[in-house]
């Protein structure tokens, strides 16, 4: 009998190896290496690593940079998150049920998030380009002044933010279309008897059926957010002035520029803290809600 | 009544047509600015569709970089990534779903911790790793370093619990091994979801940039996103060659909206399916 249970083990042990091995290479080791890091002063080259306790961290709590990324971070998070899900929420609530030609709309809104960030953001450089891009000519054929988008400190957070809005806006739009087609429709006829207009289904019924949904986009969109990295990288690499700067930029910086492991490890430490406490409560939420099936 | 829902109608089509056409004109502009000439891209006001399109500026870009090796790398890596995921996530879910073992706990709370740990943040890191096994640089490493995803082992956990036990019991009562039940029970019924898996990973991998680019110094094994943003720095590029940057902007993204188009329902049912697994 314990034999069988040891073979028994040993089988099913064997059937999770091959994702057990890498994921520990590649996943759980660098955890626990980054947190190692975070405590050690380094600057990739040297032989040895030198202890320097919190010191990482104390260093952080007192550079400006540090503040500013936190900042931009912010920032960054709020103006590519709520936007990105109402403008989905609203896409999905007019696509609505049965709409003819909805198939197509939906595949046109769609496509951007399919594509590499890399290329989309180099097409929208070009949109942005000061002279006779396509964003400055619009703006000047209602009478406005252009805008030097990504070299202004003032535009540049709001160029890159309109990509990432743009390539992700029709994603959210799909999981709010599945969850406004699950609201069961004696619901809404029963708000309907009750005198409640478009609106009033809408704010009362439909909105309140699909939150589980908005809860789950927000975290995903958050921790999408705080690890954008491909479009700040083509389109600003983190200026001008650090106005796009985010904290991941800020770690890559601070390790594959100036070599302070260290300081990148507790940037990266900020990081990981901010996107475990995310899913924890993402989790905790996910138990909670009571507006499932 | 009736010509009221008639006029709401038209408006839901006209924002939806609005909508449609401000989130597809970005790739509208890019393939009517990879046909101008640079005299004419430079114009202002600048004009909707060129006078004289230039085809020859999709070839004049093809050759300007090595863009076919670039597109072989991206597909071979990807498609390896896609092939090993695959294979792992089914005996992963597998073994989470239809086996009795000790650990199973500690090994369902390790991929849970992954879930949650930023993968971007681990990158320094999981660079000191690669370098220490000698595979920068190398295809092996970019395939190894991404050959296990936390969401694809959810993704197909989600689908292996759909599947009853009995089903996998009666196998074993026949005498099938584990492995035989999983390949000719569980698989077949889940078909959908390792089609999900595996264009959502294609599509992930083929556009992926970040991680690449830090692992690879060889110009020769570039992906196609970091051979694009070096074509696109590189050579004067930048502000010069615009209509050339277009055309390789456009023959990067071309093959992934066709792919889409071929898979739309695939592609649109994963979102169910993504959300699924989040949430269990």
């Amino acid at each position: 009998m314990k034999r069988s249970r040891l073979i028994g083990d040993l089988k099913a042990l064997s059937f999770t190896l091959p994702a057990m091995i890498p994921l520990t290479m590649f996943w759980l080791f660098p955890l626990a290496y980054v947190i190692y890091l975070s405590f050690m002063e380094w600057d990739f080259m040297s032989p040895e690593k030198t202890f320097v306790g919190l010191d990482n961290y104390r260093y952080l709590w007192q550079d400006p940079n540090f503040y500013q990324s936190l900042k931009v971070t912010f920032l960054f998070c709020a103006g590519s998150v709520l936007p990105i899900m109402a403008f989905g929420l609203l896409l999905a609530v007019l696509l609505g049920n049965k709409l003819k030609g909805g198939a197509v709309y939906r595949l046109l809104m769609f496509s951007p998030w399919v594509t590499p960030m890399v290329a989309v953001s180099i097409v929208w450089s070009w949109i942005y380009e000061p002279e006779v891009g396509l964003a400055n000519s619009i703006l000047r054929s209602f009478g406005l002044d252009g805008v030097r988008w990504l070299e202004d400190p003032a535009w540049a957070l709001v160029g890159v933010l309109l990509v990432t809005v743009w390539k992700a806006a029709g994603w959210c739009m799909i999981f709010y279309l599945v969850a406004i087609r699950q609201v069961p429709s004696d619901l809404l006829e029963a708000a309907e008897l009750d005198g409640a207009g478009a609106w009033g289904k809408f704010r009362h019924v439909t909105l309140p059926l699909i939150s589980p949904t908005t809860f789950f986009l927000f975290v995903v969109q958050t921790i999408q957010a705080l690890q954008a990295y491909d479009q700040i990288n083509v389109l600003t690499q983190g200026g001008p002035a650090g106005t796009t700067r985010t904290l991941l930029y800020l770690y890559y910086q601070s390790a594959f520029d100036s070599f302070r492991i260290g300081e990148a490890s507790s940037v990266a430490m900020t990081l990981i803290f901010g996107c475990v406490a995310l899913s924890i409560l993402s989790f905790w939420a996910g138990r909670r809600t009571v507006h499932y099936s | 009544m009736q010509a009221w829902k008639r006029l709401g109608q038209a408006v839901r089509h006209l924002a939806l047509a609005a909508a449609a056409l401000l989130m597809a004109f970005p790739f509208y502009w890019m393939a009517s600015s990879a046909l101008k000439t640079n005299d004419e891209i430079w114009q202002f006001p600048p004009t909707l569709w060129p006078q004289d399109p230039l085809w020859s500026n999709f070839g004049d870009a093809w050759a300007a970089a090595p863009f076919a090796r670039y597109m072989a790398n991206s597909i071979f890596v990807a498609s390896a990534i896609v092939a090993i995921q695959i294979v792992n996530s089914a005996m992963m879910a597998y073994a989470l779903t239809h086996m009795k073992f000790r650990l199973k706990g500690t090994f369902t709370a390790i991929v849970l911790v992954g879930y949650m740990v930023p993968a971007t943040a681990v990158y320094l890191p999981g660079y000191l790793v690669l370098s220490r096994l000698g595979l920068l640089d190398s295809y092996a490493g970019l395939i190894l370093s991404n050959c296990v995803s936390v969401f694809s082992i959810f993704l197909i956990r989600q689908a292996f619990l759909q599947v009853s036990h009995e089903m996998v019991e009666a196998g074993q009562i026949d005498g099938a091994s584990h492995f035989r039940i999983l390949w000719t029970i569980v698989l077949p019924l889940t078909r959908a979801s390792f089609a999900v898996l595996a264009l959502i990973t294609f599509i992930e991998q083929y556009n992926n940039y970040f991680w690449p680019m830090l692992i690879t110094k060889n110009p020769d094994l570039q992906l196609v996103s970091a051979g694009l943003r070096s074509f696109f720095v590189e050579g004067g590029a930048y502000g010069l060659k615009w209509p050339l940057i277009m055309a390789a902007s456009a023959f990067t993204i071309a093959p992934l909206l066709l792919l889409f188009l071929l898979t739309q329902k695939t592609i649109i049912r994963s979102v169910n399916l993504s959300a699924g697994a989040s949430k269990g």
